[in-house]
């Protein structure tokens, strides 16, 4: 494994301790929302990187990002509008 | 195979098409779907009894590229008593006149669940888990705010929750695809060493899923968004959502995981599970409100499922399998029958504190029996259920003397049980002050809460073929 592919596997690492430091430190729910978005971008990472890891792409796992991403997308709609509601409910 | 595929599709289909459909005529089309569906898990359980275990790989791709389904006893067994409790719960959602206002919105969320976790119980496949647990996370938290405002903040923080408890699975499937090449469940089990990339991927694996199941420690979030959940759906997820992560578990744990890391998570796993049985049962016992002793309840016996899984591991006993199966099919059928008869008696009376049960015996005498049976089960008592599951559970340890704590710990913790069951049934013999005013429109709801709890103890009355089905399993 390059030099390279190992800086993207850390920052993969490190995005995602990222987002569970902001999960675990905020209480407010649009930042727990970018918190854990951060999370599944370093999640992503890792997984393109594991891809290119040989000469050949690994198309499995760019599948598995393009799932990740739908299913990331749709969770932070429906969170955001539950957050908004919540919000509205506490006025 | 394709009497699964069928219990699966149905309830997808139906709730689109549900969608669609006039509203006075919604609960019966859901009601249709979820015996068609039923039927075909029953089908599908003969098929398993009559040929073995069969698999499918999804659009005909072979195997590393392949998503697989497979069907085996403890599946088809895990399919037919979803769509058992689907049908009772549905049924009672469609009775009982204190669900009215949440109907036109239940009934897809309802079928998307059902389908969804049929999905999870066929697949065999990292990443399929990782999907259907999101379905099913997704149709529970927006069936959590069905219960209006109030319980917004309950679905956020659950949403919230499901979804970090997601990514850290998936972190962990990663790892392991990344040190494996593969996803499916047969593959990897020929694969894995017991090495640290391995060690640490599982670990992962097993938080996001004990947070997705309220295993204690991680168990906070279960009372909540239990207990502020309109009835019918606080009684799919402590009976079926809860079960599904268990099941990855297992299967990870007991397939996956090389023997030399099993055996002693197996320990911690039954130690954490001792903790659920301890504090779970201490805090349903202390609590003033119905429904959360319920939810309590069932962070409590979750335990006792986490306790077996451990067990199973730790002693490399395959005989477990069958106690920790028995302990699910048990538990989520005497859970739907506890949680629609509080849900029932909390809507008749208003009012959400253990003591306006006063007086039940002679206002709600069914839903308070069917409370009292389900408890039964939950105890342990024979012949129910529950007793034959807590059995299997306790015999290993009384062969080996040298086991002594755990089976210490198990009868602490049914006297434990025994004691919140009892808190709730002696509430209702109490006088009441105010005036009985017998309700009669509930009748129809209170005696299908009664159904489950007599279906668990009938489980005893079929324990040999049940026991039977179990072995053929583990053969």
């Amino acid at each position: 494994m390059t030099l390279s592919l190992q800086l993207f596997l850390a920052s993969g690492g490190i995005l995602w301790l990222t987002g569970l430091y902001g999960l675990w430190r905020n209480s407010d729910p649009i930042r727990r929302i970018i918190s854990l978005n951060i999370m599944g971008s370093g999640v992503f990472l890792v997984m393109v990187t594991l891809a290119r890891r040989e000469t050949s792409t690994d198309p499995v796992l760019h599948a598995l990002v393009v799932t990740g991403l739908v299913v990331a997308v749709s969770a932070t709609a429906f969170a955001l509008r539950l957050a908004v509601a919540s919000q509205q409910e506490k006025r | 195979m394709n009497a699964a595929l069928v219990s699966m599709v149905v309830p997808f289909f139906a709730a689109m098409l549900v969608l669609m459909w006039r509203p006075q005529q919604q609960s019966w089309l859901v009601i249709v779907a979820s015996i068609v569906s039923l039927l075909a898990a029953m089908m599908a359980l003969l098929s398993v009894i009559d040929s073995g275990p069969q698999s499918l790989n999804l659009g005909g791709w072979e195997s590393p590229l392949a998503i697989r389904f497979q069907l085996m006893p403890v599946n088809a067994l895990l399919i037919v008593t979803t769509a058992v409790i689907h049908l009772i719960v549905v049924c009672f959602a469609a009775s009982s006149h204190h669900c009215q206002s949440i109907k036109q919105a239940f009934w897809p969320l309802a079928l998307l669940l059902h389908g969804s976790l049929v999905a999870l119980w066929l697949s065999m496949d990292l990443f399929n888990w990782y999907v259907t647990l999101e379905l099913l996370g997704l149709a529970a938290v927006s069936l959590v705010t069905l219960a209006g405002h109030k319980a917004l903040r309950a679905a956020l923080d659950y949403l919230l929750l499901s979804l970090f408890a997601s990514l850290t699975y998936l972190l962990g499937v990663v790892m392991l695809y990344g040190q494996y090449g593969t996803l499916d469940i047969a593959l990897l089990a020929t694969l894995t060493e017991a090495d640290r990339v391995t060690q640490t991927a599982l670990l992962l694996i097993s938080a996001g899923l004990m947070l997705k199941a309220a295993l204690w420690p991680l168990h906070l979030w279960l009372p909540a968004a239990h207990s502020s959940a309109p009835t019918p759906v606080s009684a799919l997820l402590s009976a079926l959502v809860v079960k599904a992560p268990l099941f990855i578990l297992w299967l990870l744990w007991s397939r996956v995981a090389p023997s030399e890391l099993a055996v002693p998570m197996g320990f911690w796993l039954a130690l954490l599970g001792g903790g659920a049985l301890m504090i779970g049962g201490w805090s349903a016992c202390r609590t003033p409100h119905l429904k959360t002793l319920v939810a309590y309840s069932t962070v409590a016996q979750l335990g006792y499922g986490l306790l077996a899984l451990g067990l199973l591991l730790h002693w490399q006993l395959n005989d477990l399998q069958a106690a920790l199966w028995l302990f699910v099919v048990a538990h989520a059928l005497a859970k739907t029958s506890m949680f629609l008869a509080a849900g029932e008696i909390q809507a008749s009376t208003g009012k959400k504190r253990l003591n306006s049960l006063r007086g039940m015996t002679l206002t709600m005498p069914v839903a308070l029996f069917a409370f009292a049976v389900a408890g039964g089960s939950l105890i342990g008592l024979p012949p129910s259920g529950g007793f034959i599951a807590k059995w299997l559970l306790i015999q290993p340890m009384l062969i080996e003397p040298a086991h002594w704590p755990w089976a210490l710990l198990v009868i602490i913790a049914t006297l434990l049980s025994a004691a919140y069951v009892f808190r709730v049934v002696s509430q209702g013999f109490r006088q009441s002050s105010v005036s009985a005013t017998a309700t009669e429109h509930g009748k129809s709801a209170q005696w299908l809460a009664l159904l489950p709890a007599i279906l668990v103890w009938l489980m005893a009355l079929f324990s040999e073929p049940l026991l039977q089905l179990m072995d053929v399993f583990s053969a």
